[in-house]
Protein backbone atom coordinates (compact mmCIF):
# COMPACT_ATOMS: atom_id res chain seq x y z
CA UNK A 1 0.00 0.00 0.00
CA UNK A 2 2.83 2.34 0.76
CA UNK A 3 4.82 1.54 -2.34
CA UNK A 4 4.20 4.98 -3.83
CA UNK A 5 6.05 6.76 -1.08
CA UNK A 6 8.73 4.10 -1.12
CA UNK A 7 9.10 4.69 -4.84
CA UNK A 8 9.37 8.43 -4.30
CA UNK A 9 12.00 7.73 -1.70
CA UNK A 10 13.90 5.65 -4.24
CA UNK A 11 13.59 8.44 -6.80
CA UNK A 12 15.09 10.85 -4.29
CA UNK A 13 17.98 8.46 -3.86
CA UNK A 14 18.30 8.09 -7.65
CA UNK A 15 18.45 11.86 -8.08
CA UNK A 16 21.28 12.20 -5.62
CA UNK A 17 23.39 9.69 -7.52
CA UNK A 18 25.69 10.80 -10.30
CA UNK A 19 24.48 10.50 -13.87
CA UNK A 20 27.25 8.04 -14.69
CA UNK A 21 26.15 5.49 -12.10
CA UNK A 22 24.36 2.41 -13.38
CA UNK A 23 20.60 2.21 -12.83
CA UNK A 24 19.94 0.24 -9.66
CA UNK A 25 17.13 -2.13 -8.82
CA UNK A 26 14.48 -0.37 -6.80
CA UNK A 27 14.36 -1.52 -3.21
CA UNK A 28 11.05 -1.08 -1.42
CA UNK A 29 10.74 -1.24 2.34
CA UNK A 30 7.44 -3.09 2.83
CA UNK A 31 4.97 -2.31 5.61
CA UNK A 32 5.10 -4.82 8.42
CA UNK A 33 2.89 -5.76 11.38
CA UNK A 34 4.61 -7.61 14.22
CA UNK A 35 2.65 -9.42 16.91
CA UNK A 36 3.63 -11.64 19.77
CA UNK A 37 1.55 -14.37 21.33
CA UNK A 38 2.44 -16.67 24.20
CA UNK A 39 3.99 -19.20 21.80
CA UNK A 40 5.19 -17.29 18.76
CA UNK A 41 6.24 -14.06 17.08
CA UNK A 42 4.09 -13.27 14.05
CA UNK A 43 5.00 -11.12 11.05
CA UNK A 44 2.65 -9.83 8.34
CA UNK A 45 4.51 -8.23 5.45
CA UNK A 46 2.94 -6.40 2.50
CA UNK A 47 4.49 -7.70 -0.72
CA UNK A 48 1.98 -7.07 -3.51
CA UNK A 49 2.94 -8.54 -6.88
CA UNK A 50 5.28 -11.11 -5.36
CA UNK A 51 4.85 -14.77 -6.11
CA UNK A 52 5.52 -17.16 -3.21
CA UNK A 53 8.38 -18.75 -5.18
CA UNK A 54 10.33 -15.48 -5.21
CA UNK A 55 10.20 -14.86 -1.45
CA UNK A 56 13.32 -15.46 0.60
CA UNK A 57 13.28 -15.65 4.38
CA UNK A 58 16.60 -15.95 6.17
CA UNK A 59 17.15 -16.33 9.90
CA UNK A 60 20.70 -16.10 11.15
CA UNK A 61 21.33 -15.83 14.87
CA UNK A 62 18.92 -13.07 15.90
CA UNK A 63 18.64 -11.51 12.43
CA UNK A 64 15.55 -12.04 10.33
CA UNK A 65 15.79 -10.99 6.70
CA UNK A 66 12.79 -10.83 4.37
CA UNK A 67 13.14 -10.44 0.61
CA UNK A 68 10.79 -10.66 -2.33
CA UNK A 69 11.13 -9.97 -6.05
CA UNK A 70 8.42 -7.98 -7.73
CA UNK A 71 8.43 -8.40 -11.49
CA UNK A 72 6.03 -6.82 -13.96
CA UNK A 73 5.78 -8.05 -17.51
CA UNK A 74 4.77 -5.02 -19.54
CA UNK A 75 4.85 -6.97 -22.77
CA UNK A 76 1.56 -6.70 -24.64
CA UNK A 77 0.10 -4.26 -22.15
CA UNK A 78 0.26 -1.30 -24.48
CA UNK A 79 1.46 2.24 -24.01
CA UNK A 80 2.36 3.29 -20.47
CA UNK A 81 0.14 6.25 -19.52
CA UNK A 82 0.79 6.30 -15.80
CA UNK A 83 3.41 4.40 -13.79
CA UNK A 84 3.16 5.01 -10.06
CA UNK A 85 4.98 1.81 -9.21
CA UNK A 86 7.74 -0.12 -10.88
CA UNK A 87 9.24 -3.52 -10.38
CA UNK A 88 11.88 -4.01 -7.75
CA UNK A 89 12.81 -5.89 -4.63
CA UNK A 90 11.16 -5.80 -1.24
CA UNK A 91 13.65 -5.92 1.58
CA UNK A 92 13.37 -5.67 5.36
CA UNK A 93 15.57 -6.80 8.22
CA UNK A 94 14.71 -7.27 11.89
CA UNK A 95 16.56 -8.13 15.06
CA UNK A 96 14.63 -10.65 17.10
CA UNK A 97 15.17 -10.17 20.79
CA UNK A 98 13.75 -13.53 21.83
CA UNK A 99 14.99 -17.08 21.28
CA UNK A 100 12.98 -18.67 18.49
CA UNK A 101 12.88 -22.12 16.97
CA UNK A 102 13.66 -21.26 13.35
CA UNK A 103 13.28 -24.90 12.25
CA UNK A 104 9.59 -24.75 13.09
CA UNK A 105 8.96 -21.44 11.34
CA UNK A 106 5.89 -21.40 9.08
CA UNK A 107 5.37 -18.99 6.19
CA UNK A 108 2.62 -18.49 3.63
CA UNK A 109 1.60 -15.91 1.06
CA UNK A 110 -1.98 -14.75 0.84
CA UNK A 111 -3.24 -11.93 -1.39
CA UNK A 112 0.15 -10.23 -1.50
CA UNK A 113 0.79 -10.54 2.24
CA UNK A 114 3.54 -12.73 3.64
CA UNK A 115 2.50 -14.32 6.93
CA UNK A 116 5.35 -15.67 9.00
CA UNK A 117 5.14 -17.42 12.35
CA UNK A 118 8.28 -17.94 14.41
CA UNK A 119 7.61 -20.26 17.37
CA UNK A 120 9.40 -19.32 20.57
CA UNK A 121 11.97 -21.69 21.95
CA UNK A 122 10.65 -23.66 24.88
CA UNK A 123 12.69 -22.88 27.99
CA UNK A 124 14.99 -25.74 28.91
CA UNK A 125 14.12 -27.31 32.23
CA UNK A 126 17.02 -28.83 34.08
CA UNK A 127 16.56 -30.15 37.53
CA UNK A 128 19.69 -29.84 39.61
CA UNK A 129 20.12 -32.27 42.41
CA UNK A 130 21.64 -30.88 45.57
CA UNK A 131 24.44 -33.07 46.78
CA UNK A 132 24.41 -34.14 50.34
CA UNK A 133 27.64 -33.73 52.17
CA UNK B 1 26.70 -9.50 46.64
CA UNK B 2 24.96 -9.08 43.29
CA UNK B 3 26.91 -8.56 40.08
CA UNK B 4 25.32 -7.05 37.01
CA UNK B 5 26.96 -8.53 33.95
CA UNK B 6 27.01 -6.14 31.00
CA UNK B 7 27.03 -8.00 27.72
CA UNK B 8 28.44 -5.69 25.01
CA UNK B 9 26.67 -7.69 22.28
CA UNK B 10 23.27 -7.16 23.91
CA UNK B 11 24.00 -3.46 24.25
CA UNK B 12 24.97 -3.24 20.57
CA UNK B 13 21.81 -5.11 19.51
CA UNK B 14 19.66 -2.78 21.55
CA UNK B 15 21.40 0.22 19.95
CA UNK B 16 20.74 -1.06 16.40
CA UNK B 17 17.13 -1.88 17.26
CA UNK B 18 16.60 1.67 18.49
CA UNK B 19 18.48 3.06 15.49
CA UNK B 20 16.32 1.07 13.02
CA UNK B 21 13.13 2.19 14.72
CA UNK B 22 14.12 5.87 14.78
CA UNK B 23 15.32 5.73 11.18
CA UNK B 24 12.01 4.18 10.09
CA UNK B 25 9.95 6.75 11.95
CA UNK B 26 12.01 9.64 10.59
CA UNK B 27 11.81 8.41 6.99
CA UNK B 28 8.06 7.93 7.26
CA UNK B 29 7.45 11.38 8.74
CA UNK B 30 9.62 13.08 6.08
CA UNK B 31 7.89 11.25 3.23
CA UNK B 32 4.46 11.96 4.65
CA UNK B 33 5.22 15.66 5.00
CA UNK B 34 6.64 15.86 1.46
CA UNK B 35 4.24 13.70 -0.50
CA UNK B 36 1.30 13.29 1.82
CA UNK B 37 0.36 9.94 3.23
CA UNK B 38 -0.23 7.48 0.42
CA UNK B 39 -1.99 5.03 2.67
CA UNK B 40 -5.41 6.04 1.36
CA UNK B 41 -4.13 6.29 -2.17
CA UNK B 42 -3.09 2.92 -3.61
CA UNK B 43 -0.54 3.21 -6.44
CA UNK B 44 -1.81 2.63 -9.96
CA UNK B 45 -0.36 1.91 -13.40
CA UNK B 46 -2.32 2.65 -16.56
CA UNK B 47 -1.59 1.14 -19.99
CA UNK B 48 -3.55 1.78 -23.19
CA UNK B 49 -3.92 0.03 -26.51
CA UNK B 50 -6.05 1.01 -29.49
CA UNK B 51 -9.03 -1.01 -28.29
CA UNK B 52 -8.65 -1.16 -24.49
CA UNK B 53 -7.04 0.18 -21.34
CA UNK B 54 -5.46 -1.86 -18.57
CA UNK B 55 -5.35 -0.47 -15.04
CA UNK B 56 -3.32 -2.27 -12.38
CA UNK B 57 -3.39 -1.33 -8.71
CA UNK B 58 -1.42 -2.53 -5.67
CA UNK B 59 -3.96 -3.60 -3.05
CA UNK B 60 -2.38 -6.20 -0.77
CA UNK B 61 -4.38 -8.05 1.85
CA UNK B 62 -7.84 -7.53 0.35
CA UNK B 63 -10.70 -9.87 -0.36
CA UNK B 64 -12.46 -9.42 -3.71
CA UNK B 65 -15.77 -8.55 -2.03
CA UNK B 66 -14.06 -5.60 -0.30
CA UNK B 67 -13.19 -3.91 -3.61
CA UNK B 68 -15.74 -1.86 -5.57
CA UNK B 69 -15.09 -0.88 -9.17
CA UNK B 70 -17.28 1.67 -10.96
CA UNK B 71 -17.01 2.79 -14.56
CA UNK B 72 -18.90 5.61 -16.21
CA UNK B 73 -17.94 6.97 -19.64
CA UNK B 74 -14.20 7.56 -19.27
CA UNK B 75 -14.07 7.64 -15.47
CA UNK B 76 -12.93 4.71 -13.39
CA UNK B 77 -13.35 4.75 -9.65
CA UNK B 78 -11.96 2.28 -7.12
CA UNK B 79 -13.27 2.10 -3.61
CA UNK B 80 -12.66 -0.33 -0.80
CA UNK B 81 -12.45 -0.92 2.88
CA UNK B 82 -9.70 -2.96 4.44
CA UNK B 83 -10.63 -4.48 7.76
CA UNK B 84 -8.18 -4.61 10.61
CA UNK B 85 -6.95 -8.07 11.45
CA UNK B 86 -8.66 -9.61 14.45
CA UNK B 87 -6.16 -10.50 17.12
CA UNK B 88 -6.49 -13.31 19.62
CA UNK B 89 -6.75 -12.35 23.26
CA UNK B 90 -3.38 -11.77 24.87
CA UNK B 91 -1.65 -10.86 21.60
CA UNK B 92 0.92 -8.13 22.04
CA UNK B 93 1.30 -5.62 19.18
CA UNK B 94 4.92 -4.64 18.56
CA UNK B 95 4.55 -2.85 15.23
CA UNK B 96 1.56 -1.93 13.08
CA UNK B 97 2.37 -0.32 9.75
CA UNK B 98 -0.16 -1.97 7.44
CA UNK B 99 -3.00 0.38 6.57
CA UNK B 100 -6.57 -0.49 7.51
CA UNK B 101 -9.57 1.57 6.57
CA UNK B 102 -11.15 3.09 3.48
CA UNK B 103 -9.45 4.07 0.24
CA UNK B 104 -10.76 5.82 -2.84
CA UNK B 105 -9.22 6.48 -6.19
CA UNK B 106 -10.65 8.00 -9.37
CA UNK B 107 -8.93 7.93 -12.75
CA UNK B 108 -9.73 9.58 -16.05
CA UNK B 109 -9.15 7.35 -19.06
CA UNK B 110 -8.31 8.67 -22.54
CA UNK B 111 -11.48 7.16 -24.04
CA UNK B 112 -15.01 6.09 -23.07
CA UNK B 113 -15.37 2.53 -21.86
CA UNK B 114 -17.79 -0.23 -22.80
CA UNK B 115 -19.12 -0.82 -19.29
CA UNK B 116 -20.67 -4.18 -20.15
CA UNK B 117 -17.34 -5.75 -21.03
CA UNK B 118 -15.13 -4.57 -18.17
CA UNK B 119 -13.35 -7.45 -16.45
CA UNK B 120 -11.19 -7.53 -13.32
CA UNK B 121 -8.78 -10.01 -11.75
CA UNK B 122 -7.11 -10.01 -8.33
CA UNK B 123 -3.89 -11.96 -7.90
CA UNK B 124 -1.00 -11.72 -5.38
CA UNK B 125 -2.44 -8.46 -4.04
CA UNK B 126 -2.55 -6.79 -7.46
CA UNK B 127 -5.86 -5.76 -9.04
CA UNK B 128 -5.94 -5.76 -12.87
CA UNK B 129 -8.88 -4.20 -14.71
CA UNK B 130 -9.39 -4.55 -18.46
CA UNK B 131 -11.47 -1.71 -19.87
CA UNK B 132 -12.50 -2.17 -23.52
CA UNK B 133 -13.00 0.96 -25.57
CA UNK B 134 -16.51 1.81 -26.68
CA UNK B 135 -17.13 0.69 -30.26
CA UNK B 136 -18.22 4.13 -31.49
CA UNK B 137 -15.07 5.70 -30.02
CA UNK B 138 -12.66 3.35 -31.74
CA UNK B 139 -10.64 4.97 -34.49
CA UNK B 140 -12.10 4.19 -37.91
CA UNK B 141 -10.08 3.65 -40.99
CA UNK B 142 -11.26 5.56 -44.01
CA UNK B 143 -10.47 4.02 -47.35
CA UNK B 144 -9.54 6.44 -50.07
CA UNK B 145 -10.99 5.75 -53.46
CA UNK B 146 -8.95 6.44 -56.53
CA UNK B 147 -10.61 9.11 -58.61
Amino acid sequence: MNALTKENKQELIDKTESKDSKPQVRVYSPNVDVYETEDAILFRVEMPGVDETSVEITIEKDQLQLEGKFQISEEGRGQVRLAEYKEGNYFRRFTIGKAINSEKAVAKMKNGILELSLPKMEPKKTKIEIQRT
Amino acid sequence: MLFRILDPQTKANQFWRDFDRLNDELTRSILDSQFGSSSHFPPVNVYTKEDEALVTCLLPGMETDQIEINVKDNMLSLHGKKKAEELAEGTEVHRREIFHGEFHRTLELPFRVNQEQVSAKYSNGVLSIHLPRREEDKPKKVSISVG
